[in-house]
């Protein structure tokens, strides 16, 4: 089967998976200005960004040849739920009746349909293999993403602008070619490696900036759509971790509740502190990591929510409570069609410069500090 | 020979120049229309400047606002910074004790809380509740006042008349509905400064603590109908600075002159001459990776100067 699938974050891994069911896979192009146009032209005015550019990449995979796309369904009120059958019918509406769409929704709200899904995208694969390759490929993700983690810590201390970024595509690259698990650990050394001896600049520890990302899963791991809101910082001198990586999300979401880990379970008890019940999307995550970023130090937090977003709308509202109770500064940015920067850039400059001062304490002296730094690096390297 | 420093705040609606001296007494502002010139209104500010004060020593630069990286090119800044940092920078000069600026400008809202002189926590207008000093230029026009009126009819007013404030397009068509009632222009633009404050109020400053003193500037910070707003709405006394208007450009020219005494550089400033010289912007494309990247190139006399906009750094870099 010819198929694919959104475009979110490290698309490698769900390449690999589909390579590993035997699957052809039509890679989907990284979101661009066309794909947001396609999108938005065809979806509801009114619905949330990440509906529209998926709407967009499914488009542009379609014209590639897709013809099978496979996709999450949602869990709990959030309309993310229904976003899969409106992507159907809109899809069915423009004439492509020969395109399959699947939707894994949370196997416990219907397991005969979870199964059925299972077993189309298993492609008469024997089992044994699967599961091996399938073990092969949670590996994959946890190598990734840990690298990714490492890549976040150095980028803002990087002497040659930019070097992480080109060394962290060139790992991806690497990533993709990988075919068995041998090869996985091997390749995770060498790239760890090469993360390892990028020149970075001694910083005092004092004088680190961290921030944690939360917010709407599209949103946080997409970088096409949030203006690469990791990279922006990481220039900045910001350490940046995000709520969400794809590997705790399929040890909190796919792997068996029983064994749902620990952490999880602690994430969404803390943000069950302002949202007591479940109302969808990412909502008692983001607040549930917002007071861990707390807890673990960070300095501030960017909360990226897509326009219209209703779970990320309540967590908003309780933003300034949250902000004010926990201690902990929290920028908000409301993310939709718009690829005008400036201001996006100015919020986050300032956030960036609110962290350094609340971290010494003296307004003149950090901005002073901070200057020669700025001033070079934005004469040059704006983003 | 005066020593000064320059702070250029490029901005949507306008470009602002100043020029300081080391005590930050204010030598020199100008307050030009952007026109969506940017290149050009900055020339223009810096040669009013040179034509106003003559022989003079640029000791340092700085450049703010939306425009901030294209001005700092053009000019060669010592320093570019966001406007929140230049404003709060130079209204914690002109009022020592201040707790929470208003700013209102063309196109932005924001509203920093400061505590001890230093910036605790800061808004800027989201999605809605943008475009504020755009919106009322636009009434001004649609209603036959000039805009410089607009605050005075306002004050004139006994009674104010409910606009809805949630957004510009729902308030034009309020207006123009009440309009039809028969209210006077001067009830209706009282009713549009309350609705516009409440607005600001509700979205920007949400969920903060405002505490005075407030200082209200910003082009907008002009118009003592919304002023007059902001004191019955908030009940207490706002604080217009003499140079409101240009706060920003008189923020970067302080952050500027900070940076110059405190690391002893010289100043990057590529002179006078900058105001005859030919500057373009023009943008491509990148197609070197899937990214697509629009990249952003200020080219100087056909000598590239700056470049932004790409995610990898490749063109940036490359100068």
């Amino acid at each position: 089967m010819k198929v694919s699938f959104p475009y979110m974050g490290s698309t490698i891994v769900y390449k690999k998976l589909f390579e590993f069911l035997e699957h052809e896979v039509i890679m989907p192009p990284k979101p661009t200005q066309r794909t947001m146009d396609l999108g938005v032209k065809y979806s509801p005015e009114f619905a949330c960004i990440p509906l529209k550019m998926v709407m967009g990449t499914y488009l542009e995979a379609i014209e590639k040849g897709a013809k099978v796309l496979v996709t999450s369904g949602g869990h709990g009120p959030c309309r993310a739920g229904f976003y899969g059958d409106t992507h159907r019918n809109i899809l069915k509406s423009l004439g492509y009746d020969d395109v399959e769409l699947i939707i894994f929704d949370a196997p416990q709200d219907n397991w005969k349909a979870f199964w059925r899904n299972v077993q189309k995208i298993r492609n008469g694969v024997p089992w044994p293999k699967v599961i091996n390759r399938m073990y092969t490929l949670y590996r994959f993700v946890q190598k990734l993403d840990e690298l990714e983690k490492m890549v976040q810590k150095i980028r803002p201390y990087e002497i040659n602008k930019g070097q992480t970024t080109q060394v962290w595509n060139e790992i991806q690259e690497k990533f993709d070619k990988i075919k068995t698990r041998k090869e996985l650990y091997k390749v995770y050394e060498e790239c760890k490696k090469m993360l390892l001896s990028i020149p970075t600049k001694e910083v005092d520890e004092k004088d680190k900036i961290r921030v944690g990302i939360v917010g709407e899963i599209y949103v946080v791991m997409e970088s096409s759509i949030n203006f690469g809101i990791e990279e922006i910082l990481g220039n900045l001198g910001v350490e940046v971790e995000r709520s969400l990586y794809l590997f705790e999300w399929i040890n909190d979401n796919l792997v068996p509740w029983a064994l749902r880990p620990k952490r999880f379970k602690e994430i969404i008890k803390k943000g069950q502190r302002y949202i007591k019940i479940l109302i969808g999307g990412h909502a008692v995550e983001t607040v549930g990591h917002i007071i861990d970023f707390k807890e673990r130090g960070f300095d501030g937090i960017i909360h990226l929510m897509p326009f219209a977003c209703l779970p990320e709308l309540v967590t908003q509202s309780l933003i300034p409570k949250i902000s004010k109770e926990v201690d902990i500064p929290i920028l908000s940015l409301p993310i939709d069609e718009q690829t005008g920067k400036a201001n996006m850039l100015t919020r986050i400059e300032a956030f960036v410069d609110l962290l350094r001062n609340r971290k010494k304490g003296r307004t003149k002296e950090v901005f002073v500090n901070e200057f020669q730094q700025h001033a070079d690096e934005e004469r040059v390297v704006v983003v | 020979m005066k020593s000064i420093y320059i702070g250029v705040d490029v901005g949507s609606v306008s470009t602002n120049v100043v020029a300081i001296d080391k005590d930050v007494n204010v030598l020199f502002k100008t307050y030009i229309r952007t026109n969506g010139q940017p290149i050009d209104s900055v020339k223009e500010g810096i040669k009013q400047l040179k034509e106003s004060l003559g022989n003079v020593e640029v000791l340092g630069v700085g450049t703010t606002g939306s425009g901030r990286q294209l001005a700092g090119a053009i000019l060669g800044a010592d320093v570019i910074k966001n406007e929140i940092t230049a404003h709060a920078t130079a209204t914690i000069h002109f009022v020592p004790n201040v707790r929470t600026i208003f700013e209102i400008g063309g196109q932005d809202s924001k509203i920093i809380i400061i505590k001890d002189q230093m910036v605790v926590d800061f808004a800027m207008n989201t999605v809605c509740a943008a475009g504020t000093g755009s919106f009322l230029d636009h009434q001004a026009e649609r209603l036959k006042i000039p805009i410089e009126q607009f605050g005075d009819l306002a004050l004139s007013a006994k009674n104010s008349v409910r606009i809805a404030g949630r957004c510009t397009v729902f308030a034009e068509s309020d207006m123009i509905a009440k309009q039809q009632f028969g209210f006077s222009k001067a009830e209706i633009i009282r009713g549009l400064c309350d609705a516009l404050v409440r607005n600001y109020l509700n979205n920007v400053g949400r969920g903060k603590n405002l505490e005075p003193p407030f200082v209200f500037q910003g082009g907008v910070a002009a118009n003592k109908g919304i002023k007059a707003a902001f004191e019955r709405e908030l009940k207490s006394e706002i604080i217009v600075p003499e140079h409101f208007n240009v706060m920003g450009a008189i923020g970067s020219a302080i952050l500027a002159k900070d940076y110059i005494e405190k690391t002893k550089a010289k100043t990057k400033f590529r002179g006078f001459d900058a105001a005859d010289i030919e500057f373009t912007t023009s943008s491509f494309e990148c197609k070197g990776c899937s990214n697509r990247c629009e990249v952003v190139k200020v080219s100087m006399e056909g000598k590239v100067i700056a470049m932004w906009g790409d995610r990898c750094g490749k063109w940036t870099n490359s100068l």
